[in-house]
């Protein structure tokens, strides 16, 4: 909100200059976010908080400056003597829950002319375009004592009656009806909303925007100057639907001073007499309940134990006094009423803050707080594992290479298409996001493949090369039955690992390594082995994104945990990536079953002190034979010898027939008792040999 | 005459400059058949009186070539080492094979450091889930429907019920209600709010935290709150509270820091004002802890919460919020 400085000096005495109230005025709550020179004035821009509608005039800062050097204030000129006192004109509230208050003023034959030039000035610096001096009195009114006002066209008001009420209450009946506002656009206006009416048909929606048939024209003479006050909720209920916000609606949303409506109805009066002229008639004030101020005891030491302060008796009272509170106290507690305007003081705390606020947040002295120690609960102490357990991920990719990167949790279902993800995968029961900013991110992800994906792209395309990136990061996963989102049930939140991998073919002084998905089934088993994962098996993975005869679904006890694999080819052409030879691998693991598995209990396992003795064999089977079966096989044998297994060549090609291969092993046995002799352990490597052959139906490899 | 032989077998061994030279003349006079292997077996046909002079005279000889044959070997050995290693010269100016290493988000580096500070001083670290119910995101923490307060957050919804939550607040809630007072925890995580520009993404993240004991005071709250800022920025670092506006605290306030880039004196960062909004705070409103089911005569508390993307882009000079969201890797490496 824009303040001029002299406009807020008509109503205080004020000692300091400009740069001393802007900072008065944030110390106490009122952040001043800038300060705009003008030649012979300086306007304030105010932040006012939205529990503040008091403060949102130049009277209501005036005020808050008068509470903090507690000095007096001055109201501005509003008395004056009605020049006639008869009126044939009446206001009938028909919802009282709605408008707790509606007075009004007649006055007859005004001037319609341009506002005086200081007027206009005061307005424009504050955000408002001069209109015509009626209208520009009521805006007027409205920066200076901060309560909405509007004047009608009494001549264009058919039946000399104002009707307050919604079109539920006036027309009896359930429905949408159409008005046309003072902007010229026409709403349709819910049956809850409150309306103003004439004899006929609604005249202004109520706190929010004034109708175009009763609107101020230069050819007014006659005008009805309306001030009420309205229930919050409904104001910002009407105001919300119809997306119509208004300085008017701003104020009533947040609360209105009911007491002051009339005062600042007769300064309305005044002022348009003064300016355009004409007779003032009588008022009329419809006022059904008059309002209570809440009563609130404040305990003195209350105060101190909340703030950390040591206040006397006496000092609080002052405070109180200066915000105009009207206080009795006895020794221990004070009984407060605040004033009308302040309807944010609703309890006890309330009125600590206030005294925090003027004492001054700054002053209040700093101490840390005694805290017993260990309040570590079970509760805590399971998010603690969990969350140095997805460090050690994070740390072993980190480790590994890879570029840690962060997106948004969104996607669409194009994104799903992309991966060619069927309909009735449960990727594709997604949340869906009633409001997206963009139809790109309409949904939850339930996968972080296409984020990371959409990284590569967009790296790619700014000519940066060998990528390795991942994420860890919640998917969103809708477990309802039906596809309909169930109103009130949240979500299942997963944490997953994404990683992905991109080459492309360059000109480099090294030899490549080895196969992509080998490189990326390291790190996976990395990963695992980090969580001292041992019982984890990769089988042909039936993802749709995946290449079938390099990819991998990984399963621990029988759970799926994840995917792994090479990203077909056509879905990288379908990326826009033109590059040469482009290749993606990847995988993602759902963190949660990660950790399920991931062994917490380690026992130490005594390891063998005496010599190792290593046997080589290569034996040529069919080329369809697994690794994995292999090694099953020979962890199947039953000896306690066997130390570790490891394939060191494994080959197809010339010497070797067709739909064969030749697979080269090195078998290392250690006793954990005693020295083995060469004799036995050839014993047992040939015999192992022959099983495996047996079993293969393979033959030594010559 | 062994003298002779002595000379001669220098001379010879003189000129061998390879292992299997020096073999040969190891043969030569070593071997069985060898020169004095032959005057050792011909010992025998000397008198017994003579036998001892000769015998000891044969022996030095012997040792004396066994040395000189051990020596040259040594010194072939090396020779042909030292012309190995000169042929086995690479140049050390090409390019090592070079793995970059992988870098933290500069996001979840700033995130970590802040949780790093509260665990040490003993807060616990809670989490809550992300889509979350209205009534935790907003009525629980005093923001009931139709409030104004709720213009201050623009909300994503996914039912009338459901939200994105759009602070990490929701999180004190479901904190205090698993557990009972004194509770200390923060809760990181990202947030969501529809609204999108220069200076907002409609994802960020926040970190949260909540104290609740016996007799905490806002002097409690502003002692936590500086050792933070000071910890995380410096020591020494001005810290100003202001009086601020949320539903779910009261007093509610706003903490500035002195500009650290300007050191106060005022730039385009803190617009002038040598001031830098850091965190927002307050003593948790009674009415959040009565929400919960705590006895608000005998425990009290306070709540802060903090952006990390905005720590995050005055500790590292980075103008633009969106940089964070597009993972450029050039933008990565850096952190």
């Amino acid at each position: 909100m824009k303040v001029s400085f002299h406009w807020l000096k008509e109503f205080i005495h004020i000692p300091d200059d400009i740069e001393k109230i802007a900072q008065i005025l944030t110390e106490i709550g009122h952040e001043v976010e800038a300060v705009e020179r003008y030649e012979d004035d300086v306007v304030l821009e105010i932040n006012i908080t939205p529990n503040r509608p008091d403060c949102l005039s130049v009277f209501g800062i005036a005020r808050e400056l008068s509470a903090y050097y507690g000095v007096p204030i001055k109201f501005p000129e509003y008395n004056f003597t009605p020049d006639v006192i008869d009126l044939n004109f009446n206001v009938s509230i028909f919802d009282p829950d709605l408008c707790n208050r509606y007075a009004g003023r007649i006055v007859k034959n005004v001037k319609i002319s341009t506002s005086p030039e200081w007027m206009r000035q005061r307005l424009e610096k504050s955000g408002i375009r001069s209109i015509n001096n009626v209208v520009d009195v009521t805006n007027y009114v409205l920066l200076e004592l901060g309560h909405p006002l509007h004047a009608f066209d009494l001549n264009s008001l058919k039946g000399n009656m104002i009707r307050v009420g919604t079109p539920k209450t006036i027309l009896g009946r359930a429905g949408k009806i159409k008005t046309k506002t003072l902007d010229g656009v026409e709403r349709q206006v819910s049956d809850d909303a409150l309306l103003i009416w004439d004899s006929e048909e609604p005249i202004a929606i109520a706190g929010v925007m004034g109708g175009l048939n009763t609107e101020v024209t230069e050819n007014t003479k006659d005008i009805f100057i309306e001030s009420a006050h309205f229930n919050p909720i409904s104001i910002r209920r009407t105001s919300k639907n119809l997306g119509l916000k208004t300085e008017s609606s701003y104020r009533f949303e947040r609360g209105c001073d009911i007491k002051l409506l009339k005062k600042a109805l007769d300064r309305c009066a005044f002022l348009i007499k003064n300016i355009a002229g004409g007779q003032i008639f009588g008022k009329i004030d419809i006022y059904p309940k008059i309002f209570q101020p809440t009563e609130i005891n404040l305990r003195y030491e209350k105060v101190n134990t909340v703030l950390g302060l040591n206040l006397s008796k006496e000092d609080i009272d002052i405070y109180l006094k200066n915000l105009s509170f009207e206080v009795e106290s006895d020794d221990e507690r004070v009984k407060v009423r605040p004033p009308s305007y302040r309807n944010d003081i609703k309890r006890e705390i309330d009125i600590i803050e206030e005294i925090a606020r003027l004492y001054g947040y700054d002053k209040i002295p700093t101490n840390m707080p005694f805290a017993s120690i260990g309040i570590d609960d079970q509760v805590s102490r399971q998010l603690s594992l969990q969350n140095s357990f997805r460090e050690r991920i994070r740390n072993t990719l980190l480790n590994y290479g890879f570029n840690e990167t962060i997106n948004f949790s969104f996607m669409s279902h194009q994104d799903l298409d992309l991966l060619k993800i069927p309909q009735e995968d449960p990727r594709r029961k997604t949340v869906n996001i009633l409001n997206p900013l963009r139809v790109e991110d309409s949904c939850m992800r339930t996968t972080l493949i296409p984020s990371l994906l959409k990284n590569v792209i967009f790296n790619v395309s700014h000519g940066n090369r060998d990528l390795r990136f991942f994420e860890i990061s919640r998917i969103f996963l809708n477990e309802n039955s039906s596809k309909e989102q169930v109103k009130d049930r949240l979500p299942v939140e997963i944490v997953n690992v994404g990683v992905i991998n991109y080459k492309e073919k360059v000109k480099t002084l090294y030899k490549e390594e080895s196969h992509d998905f080998y490189l990326m089934k390291g790190v996976v088993e990395a990963l695992l082995n980090a969580c001292k994962i041992k019982d984890c098996v990769f089988v042909r993975t039936t993802e749709p994104f995946l290449h079938p005869g390099q990819s991998a679904d990984i399963y621990i006890s029988n759970s799926k945990i994840g995917f792994l694999g090479v990203l077909l080819p056509t879905i990288i052409n379908d990326c826009g990536i033109k590059t040469q030879k482009p290749s993606i691998s990847l995988f993602e693991l759902d963190l949660g079953k990660l950790f399920k598995y991931h062994t917490v209990d380690i026992r130490y396992r005594p390891f063998s002190k005496y010599p190792y003795i290593e046997r080589d064999t290569a034996i040529v089977v069919d080329s369809n034979l697994e690794a994995i079966t292999f090694q099953n096989l020979i962890k199947q044998y039953p000896t306690d010898l066997i130390e570790e297994i490891s394939l060191f060549d494994i080959y197809q090609g010339a010497n070797i027939p067709p739909n064969k291969k030749s697979v080269a092993f090195r078998i290392r046995y250690r006793a954990l008792d005693r020295t083995l002799k060469d004799e036995e352990v050839d014993t047992l490597h040939s015999q192992l040999v022959s099983f495996i052959l047996e079993k293969t139906k393979g033959q030594i490899r010559m | 005459m062994l003298e002779e032989i002595k000379e001669k077998f220098s001379k010879d061994i003189a000129s061998i400059t390879s292992l299997s030279d020096l073999n040969d003349l190891r043969v030569k006079y070593l071997g069985k058949k060898g020169i004095i292997t032959s005057y050792l077996k011909s010992l025998s046909t000397v008198t017994p009186e003579e036998r001892p002079v000769l015998g000891k005279v044969l022996n030095e000889t012997k040792l004396y070539i066994e040395r000189a044959i051990l020596a040259k070997e040594n010194s072939i050995k090396e020779f042909e080492l030292s012309n190995k290693i000169k042929t086995e010269y690479i140049d050390i100016t090409v390019p090592g094979k070079f793995v970059a290493p992988g870098t933290e988000h500069p996001l979840n580096k700033i995130l970590n450091e802040v949780v790093d500070i509260f665990v040490k001083m003993g807060f616990n670290v809670e989490e809550g889930p992300e889509v979350e119910l209205d009534y935790f995101n907003f009525e629980a923490l005093n923001i009931p429907k139709d409030h104004p307060a709720r213009d201050m957050q623009d909300t994503f919804y996914i039912t009338d019920e459901i939200v994105l939550r759009t602070h990490t607040s929701p999180v004190q809630i479901r904190g205090m209600i698993k557990r009972k007072p004194p509770v200390r925890f923060i809760a990181p995580g990202k947030v969501y709010r529809c609204d999108a520009d220069i200076s907002h993404t409609p994802m960020f993240h926040q970190v949260e935290g909540l104290m609740i004991d016996e007799n905490i005071s806002f002097s409690n709250l502003k002692g936590i709150l500086i050792s933070f800022i000071h910890m995380m920025f410096g020591e020494g670092v001005p810290v100003r509270f202001r009086p601020s506006f949320f539903p779910f605290t009261e007093p509610s306030a706003e903490v500035d820091m002195g500009c650290i880039l300007c050191k106060g004196i005022g730039c385009r960062v803190c617009k002038q004002s040598g001031w830098l909004e850091i965190l927002g705070a307050g003593m948790v409103h009674p009415v959040v802890l009565e929400n919960v089911g705590y006895d608000t005569e005998r425990y009290n508390g306070f709540a802060f919460g903090m952006g990390i993307e905005r720590i995050a882009m005055l500790k590292y000079q980075i103008d633009d919020i969106r940089l964070f969201f597009e993972n450029d890797i050039r933008f990565l490496r850096q952190f």
